[in-house]
């Protein structure tokens, strides 16, 4: 950690640990003097081993290797003959003089290394505390924003920055947006905000220098400390990530140029992980509100409709019914009154239909049923408002069992529909045909008539709300929403509504909804079996 | 129908006047009721014949005095409603309804219904269970059990003439695809649409004229099915 974030007061407590550790190797350089007479060389040796290795434990290795060269003088000059001069008689001395520096170099080596690895290690646990914490406080903050603030400012205390922010993308208009900020502002220039939606574009990080320019695509090892660059870098963006979409922007900045050792790019991936996960968080709490929001207006437009509905009925009812009783009286404009209030009554309902299907409502019910049944109340239900046409209902009879699976009541409204715009536009004297059949996995109604048929550039048009045919005879009532509702219905349970000339002339539409194989219910024998039993037989 | 005392709740006048006018030619006393604590108390001391409900009352929700009348009184009642739901109209008939009408109904059509649900109370008493049933060129007996068509005996399995006779016991009124469900099956689980459509159909295609065209056995749209009488 020599150049580490927090240089200065550790260049302070070394000086003192220098003056120190020379005093020691003085006063027992010293002491040994006084007592000469009764030292050998193994006591020098030991003695001032001792005080080296005691150096590079607590001042490092250069102390070590410092104290190692001045012991190895002193023990030249002090303790070996002849005395206060480097030369050394006995030639075998200079072996334990060299084999003393040697040791005491090895030893301030190994502590140094030892030392070294300790401090690695105490740095990994109090990473691994500081992710740990992180991952709490993400965790357990109420509010997904507080999260996110808090997982800012453990970024900028734990790599002891000026400034962190993190930016916050929007998922549909990849607006970015300053979410949180922690110690020194970010100061918005047209550039550093550009710099910012680069990363958010690419998805790779990209460095701010002190001059004001910026280099892209550079990878986190710029920051690396000791190189050049480390100096003149004022901020590093990094994107955030989730399941490889980029959610955000983490901006790192140092005012004194920003520099990371190893261990520390590190700590940055994973903190920027979490700053990730904090993000999408706040986005999803978001997401989670806004579907809160909608539903509160869902509700509220059912409420408009349910009320809407009930005060026009009321007094629809009413007016029927006086209508009905002047009638009865003699007064044939009363009947006018009757069918008009019945339109007005027709119009109400399709349009709540509308509403129903563009809020995604229109089907509720989707059941197991059976074509012929549909077929027979669409009969009923049309009964005497065909103005004398016949409908012709056919039923492909090997077919067997026709089933398919939809909503009865809201499928009925679509057939009838189709019906109705049948008798609107063909002649009087010429038949509807209403049929059922299985197609693959369709049961399909048709409704086949008579009439002038649709040119072929218009029948994707009839099916537009509110629309009607130019051609279209005065006296056809409604409003043109019959056809748009029937396709609305037919599309909510995954169908279709289609439209197709008629051989001979005419249209033919086909309402289709997904079939169920009618072989499955024959093989159901708690469907079917337990009827061996006959009456004739009981 | 002389002296038959019919029940009208709606809280709006000029309903209770519409429906009034239309049991007029019935030559019934009507009572109304504007809430539905009156109309609780009401049916209650003068015992109607017959009682129409609307659902949107100020105080107490239809569906509720419906079933406190239903738990205490067999008067049919039919049912006025702004809704089309066709949920609305399962849960009343599950609640003891006789009959449900959408506003704006046609007086025509209310009166018909009235006439039909006083002439099925009238009758219900006698109608027992042994009677022999004949509706058209149809010829049932409950007891036996047979029944013939054209002279042609008809033959049933053992569901569907289970079908046929509970809609029968109930002619007249819709009964809902669950109600019919527990009568025939005896319970709920089970695919009760499919099951019952089944039947429905081999049942149609053995008793009715036009089997397409049901005459006997109506479908009501999402609700259920109903047999008529008098077709």
């Amino acid at each position: 950690m020599t150049s580490s974030g927090a240089p200065v007061p550790r260049r302070g407590i070394q000086r003192r640990e220098w003056i120190a550790w020379f005093t020691v190797l003085a006063v027992v350089t010293a002491a040994m003097v006084a007592i000469r007479g009764r030292l050998n060389e193994a006591h020098v040796t030991l003695a001032y081993l001792l005080v080296v290795q005691g150096g590079s434990a607590r001042g490092g290795r250069p102390l070590g290797i410092a104290l190692a060269f001045a012991a190895f003088l002193s023990f030249d000059v002090f303790f070996l003959p002849p005395f206060g001069t480097l030369t050394i008689q006995d030639p075998l001395n200079w072996l334990v003089l060299v084999a003393f520096l040697g040791t005491s170099i090895l030893s301030a080596q190994l502590l140094y290394r030892a030392q070294a690895e300790a401090d690695a290690a105490r740095e990994r646990a109090a990473e691994i505390d500081r992710l740990a914490a992180l991952g709490a406080e993400t965790l357990n903050v109420g509010r997904a924003e507080e999260a996110l603030t808090a997982i800012v400012s453990v970024i900028r205390s734990s790599l002891h920055l000026d400034g962190c922010a993190v930016y916050t993308t929007d998922a549909k208009t990849r607006d970015v947006r300053l979410a949180s900020q922690s110690g020194a502002a970010v100061e918005h220039s047209s550039a550093s905000d550009r710099l910012v939606d680069w990363v958010v574009a690419e998805g790779t990080s990209a460095v701010e220098q002190v001059d004001g320019t910026t280099s892209v695509g550079a990878a986190s090892t710029v920051l690396v400390a000791g190189g050049e660059p480390a100096a003149r870098v004022r901020a590093f963006l990094r994107p955030l990530q989730v399941r490889g979409t980029t959610v955000g922007v983490l901006r790192i900045s140092a005012g004194g140029g920003l520099a990371l050792t190893p261990a520390q790019v590190r700590v940055l991936d994973a903190l920027a992980y979490y700053a990730a996960l904090g993000v999408e968080r706040v986005r999803l709490s978001a997401e989670a509100e806004r579907a809160v929001v909608l539903q509160e207006a869902h509700r509220a437009k059912d409420a408009v409709l349910a009320s809407v509905s009930h005060d026009l009925r009321t007094p629809l009812t009413t007016i029927k019914g006086l209508a009905h009783e002047i009638a009865a009286g003699g007064d044939d404009r009363a009947g006018i009154i009757e069918e008009e209030a019945d339109r007005l009554n027709v119009f109400v309902a399709q349009i709540l239909d509308l509403s129903r299907i563009t809020a995604g409502a229109a089907v509720t019910d989707i059941q197991p049923n059976e074509a012929e049944d549909l077929l027979g109340a669409a009969a009923q239900q049309v009964t005497g408002r065909l103005r004398g046409r016949e409908l012709r209902i056919e039923v492909a009879a090997d077919d067997g069992l026709l089933f398919g699976r939809f909503d009865f009541a809201q499928t009925l409204r679509a057939l009838v529909n189709l019906i109705e715009n049948a008798a609107k536009y063909s002649p009087p004297e010429t038949p509807i045909d209403l049929s059922a059949r299985r197609d693959g996995r369709w049961l399909v109604f048709s409704v086949a008539d008579r009439g002038p048929g649709v040119p072929a550039d218009q029948r994707e048009r009839i099916f537009e709300p509110f629309y009607r045919r130019a051609e279209q005879p005065p006296d056809v009532g409604g409003v043109g929403l019959g056809l748009s509702i029937a396709r609305g219905i037919a599309e909510a349970q995954g169908g279709s509504v289609g439209l197709s000339g008629r051989e001979g002339g005419g249209s033919v539409f086909e309402l289709r909804v997904p079939a169920i194989a009618t072989e499955e219910l024959a093989a159901s024998p708690e469907l079917l079996g337990d009827d061996t039993e006959s009456l004739r037989r009981r | 129908m002389q002296g038959d005392v019919v029940l009208v709740v709606d809280d709006e006048p000029q309903i209770r006047r519409v429906v009034r006018n239309v049991l007029t030619p019935e030559n019934a006393r009507v009572i109304e009721a504007a809430t539905g604590r009156e109309a609780i108390d009401l049916a209650a001391a003068e015992r109607p014949a017959l009682i129409v409900l609307d659902l949107g009352l100020p105080d107490v929700p239809g569906l509720d005095v419906c079933r406190e009348i239903r738990s205490w009184s067999s008067a049919p009642i039919i049912v006025l409603s702004a809704r089309h739901s066709d949920q609305e109209k399962v849960a009343l008939l599950d609640a003891g309804a006789d009959d449900y009408m959408t506003k704006p109904f046609s007086p025509g059509e209310l009166q018909a219904r009235v006439r039909a649900q006083l002439r099925r109370a009238r009758l219900a008493p006698a109608a027992g269970p042994g009677q022999v049933i004949t509706i058209g060129d149809l010829v049932i007996d409950p007891v036996k059990p047979s029944i013939k068509k054209n002279d042609v005996a008809v033959h049933l399995t053992k569901t569907e003439w289970e079908l046929l006779r509970t809609l029968l016991k109930h002619a007249g009124r819709t009964l809902t695809h669950s109600q019919l469900f527990r009568a025939v099956w005896g319970n709920s689980s089970g695919d009760m649409q499919q099951y019952l459509r089944v039947h429905v159909r081999s049942l149609r295609r053995k008793i009715e004229s036009d089997p397409v065209r049901p005459k006997l056995i109506v479908t009501e749209p999402g609700v259920g099915y109903r047999f008529e009488n008098e077709p």
